[in-house]
């Protein structure tokens, strides 16, 4: 007879992605979650990374995930803390190839600062939950968590605890999960979180709880254990295991998906029995919607809301209870789904007015450039998440500050190749790019970061920053030099300037036929901030034949006339459409005057 | 609703909402009025659609209003989309100012020119003015937004004297003297659309 594995639940976790098709793992180090990522370390096939932060590792995985690789993504339970910029709106994006996120709870504090229970970030997120009891339940749950992750497009908190997690039991191995592989496609109204597509996002997630919830009713992991005495348990978890030893004859509803709870199977477990409690660790979590379902309940009324459970807690806990008179039966209320309030309908069918860049910003001048390329865009939050907009498409992700840097880490290790470029602002640099961007250097990805440096926190209002050294008072402070801070970590970087478009042309170019991490600052100050006089482009009537490429840059200033293209008062001469007239229609009127005088 | 008036400024980006919106309340507080305001800032303010509102009464709980009774515009078809917010019989103040969106750029859609007739249907009161034209008489076509308030005393129920306080209190003083003539002359071109209708 082959020996089975006597795994920790951590080493079950990782044996179990590796059974799902595991094809990209990292997290940053944190009992009790460490060994996960040790243990896959050590195991042919997947990618494997520590990453500098949880949030970068979070962001590695959902570029990872866009690149069609399932992806395990671990940290301890303050670490979703530090992730959780990312997770909550990776949950309104939803996922490409299966995403999971484990968090490791550390019930009494073994190893931590705060034993805060992350059950809540998954109904903070309003994402599925699953919580295994023991290691066989650690490593098959790891499948039914990808598996769940794909079919509802959405990430799924897999969380464990210290027991679980270091904890040790025999874990029959599985079959092979056959993955069908998950190509990414440029999909802006999905990846690229302005308020707009947000929204409707938002309206999906909702809807999707829902889903989940019948999901959760049928599900298999989800389990009523019928008893022989009049007492029913509902727990989770390793908590489980401990009321199981406690009651051994009671009833049980054993969820191992505890978010979105399973009503009508809690509501079984009551027809069942008269008398119902609740077994969990720290908050109460399950036993605060059970009571919202008017059910009664005993649970946190006798069970410690802090420190770990063992069976004699709660046994302990729970027998005195005994011999009290049953509860009145009640009938339970199921709360209706939530109200979704539909996008309002555009007034009258009036052309809409979304934001657009400026006329003479000089991030058009870079998405002017970059659109041509064959690159996915990461991007980030700033004005120049604008360019994900018609009628520049250019941008194709934005999930939270700084992680543009980490998405196209996630995806270049799995293409193996700077398949992806980074796009974030000077502003978004200092908050949360400078992270990413040396873990994208420890971890020797490929790939090329390009800084618009506009010198400024320019869609807010004009803040300052580390770069610019502006503080709130408005006095100036040390400003830090964003291309000595990438030499300082060993990135090749160049600064050109964002109107120079050969320049800029050539810079994207070779840094996409390299195999090395590069930084390009294109720099060019807000051009709300240079109050200098500017020269209008002038059209040449005869030249112009309304061919639109000038309007496709989407420029404010820039308008489509009856003969020929018109320029508004508002140009400010920044030249950028003169490079894609391909007619040689437009100019500036100095460079008309040197024409002239030429001819 | 209640005894509660709202004024809603509706325009684009960047078109100085957010001052008028500010001379509105202050204006209101001088009238002596319980005053809320409310804004949306940030994304919305490079080149999109923003509305501002000011509800004004004896007392004020909510900042926001679905409904106006007077809607101040500093673009045309912003005017027009914010007449979906304008009660019937409301008053519209707006300013001739086109600024094309995106669409109408590209030629994919026709710049809207209905805004009167739908206004007369609906019994709406309008007071419009080529706010950009008079701004630039007073100094700068930067005080478009003022020159329109001044044509908006027309429908609201302040006196000279709270205007006067209004724009002390919120204007900038190295642009006062240049928004006091553009409000002047708004407030002119005002009355005389007035007595054309």
């Amino acid at each position: 007879m082959e020996r089975i594995p006597f795994l920790s639940g951590n080493e079950a976790i990782a044996r179990g992605a590796v059974r799902a098709g595991l094809g990209f793992a990292c997290g940053y180090p944190g009992t009790p979650s460490t060994e996960i990522v040790e243990e896959l370390a050590g195991i042919e096939g997947p990618i494997v990374e520590w990453c500098i932060n949880e949030k970068v590792a979070l962001e590695t995985g959902i570029g990872a995930s866009l690149a069609g690789a399932r992806a395990l993504v671990t940290m301890k339970h303050v670490g979703l803390n530090v992730a959780a910029d990312p997770f909550m709106t990776l949950a309104l994006t939803g996922v490409n190839a299966g995403l999971v996120v484990v968090s490791a709870d550390d019930p009494g504090m073994h190893s931590s600062q705060n034993e805060q229970g992350n059950r809540h970030f998954a109904a903070f997120a309003r994402v599925p939950m699953l919580e295994p009891s023991d290691s066989q339940e650690a490593y098959d749950f790891v499948a039914w968590a990808f598996d769940l992750s794909e079919e509802f497009d959405t990430p799924v908190l897999l969380r464990s605890t210290t027991r679980v997690s270091h904890g040790r039991g025999r874990v029959v191995p599985r079959a092979p999960v056959r993955v069908e592989a998950a190509a990414y496609a440029k999909d802006i109204a999905k990846y690229v979180m302005v308020p707009e597509y947000a929204r409707e996002r938002n309206r999906l997630a909702l809807a999707r709880l829902e889903r989940l919830r019948r999901r959760a009713e049928e599900s298999p992991l989800n389990v009523l254990e019928a008893g022989t005495t009049d007492i029913g348990i509902i727990s989770s978890g390793v908590a489980y295991t401990y009321a199981r030893e406690a009651f051994p004859k009671a009833w049980f509803l054993k969820l191992g998906m505890s978010h979105p709870l399973p009503y009508r199977k809690i509501a079984k477990l009551y027809h069942s029995v008269s008398r119902v409690f609740v077994v969990e660790e720290l908050d109460p979590f399950l036993e605060g919607q059970v009571r919202a379902l008017g059910l009664p309940v005993v649970g946190k009324e006798v069970i410690p809301s802090n420190g770990e459970l063992n069976q004699e807690i709660v046994f302990d806990a729970l027998e005195p209870v005994l011999k009290r008179r049953p509860p009145r039966r009640k009938r339970p209320v199921f709360p209706p789904p939530p109200i979704i309030a539909p996008a309002p309908a555009p007034v009258d069918d009036l052309p809409v007015r979304p934001p657009v860049l400026c006329p003479g910003c000089p991030h058009r001048a870079v998405y002017a450039m970059l659109r041509r390329e064959k690159v996915a865009v990461m991007g980030d939050i700033g004005c120049y998440t604008l360019g994900a907009l018609p009628p520049l498409l250019s941008l194709e992700s934005c999930v939270c500050m700084g992680a543009s840097i980490g998405m196209m880490a996630g995806m270049n290790r799995m293409m193996g190749r700077a398949a992806a470029v980074a796009v974030l602002g000077d502003s978004t640099f200092f908050h949360s790019g400078i992270t990413s961007l040396i873990d994208a250097r420890y971890n020797e990805t490929p790939g090329l970061v390009i800084v618009l440096d506009n010198r400024t926190t320019a869609m807010t209002g004009h803040q300052g920053h580390p770069g610019t050294g502006l503080h709130a008072d408005r006095s100036n402070g040390p400003a830090i030099d964003i291309a000595q801070l990438c030499q300082g970590i060993g990135v090749p970087v160049t600064t050109i300037d964002a109107f120079d478009e050969p320049a800029v042309k050539k810079a994207i170019r070779e840094a996409l036929a390299g195999r090395e991490l590069r930084v390009l600052v294109t720099l060019a100050p807000c051009i709300l901030l240079d109050r200098s006089p500017h020269e209008r482009v002038v059209v040449d009537d005869e030249r112009c034949n309304l061919c639109g490429l000038c309007i496709d840059l989407g420029c404010p200033a820039v308008v489509a006339g009856s003969e020929s293209i018109e320029i508004l008062s508002d140009c400010t001469g920044c030249g950028v459409c003169l490079a894609v007239c391909a007619r040689g229609a437009l100019s500036l009127p100095a460079a008309a005057d040197e024409r002239g005088a030429r001819s | 609703m209640n005894g509660v008036a709202t004024v809603s400024l509706a325009g684009v980006g960047g078109q100085g909402i957010i001052l008028a919106a500010a001379i509105v309340a202050q204006a209101a507080m001088a009238a002596g009025f319980d005053v809320k305001t409310s804004e949306v800032k940030g994304m919305a303010q490079r080149g999109g659609s923003v509305v501002s509102t000011v509800r004004y009464g004896k007392q004020v709980w909510s900042p926001v209003s679905p409904r106006a009774d007077v809607v101040i515009a500093t673009e045309t078809l912003e005017g027009r989309r914010a007449l979906d917010l304008l009660a019937d019989k409301g008053t519209l103040v707006y300013a001739t100012t086109v600024i094309a969106p995106g669409s109408v750029l590209r030629g994919e859609r026709a710049y809207p020119g209905d805004l009167p007739e739908v206004a007369r249907a609906r019994q709406i009161r309008i007071i419009a003015i080529d706010a950009e034209a008079l701004a630039r008489e007073a100094g700068s076509v930067r005080a478009a937004n003022v020159a329109l308030l001044g044509a908006a005393t027309h429908a609201l129920p302040f006196g000279s004297a709270a205007w006067e306080r209004a724009l002390e209190l919120a204007v900038p003083a190295r642009i006062l003297e240049l928004n006091r003539q553009a409000f002047a002359l708004g407030r002119e071109a005002g009355a005389r659309k007035e007595e054309g209708l």
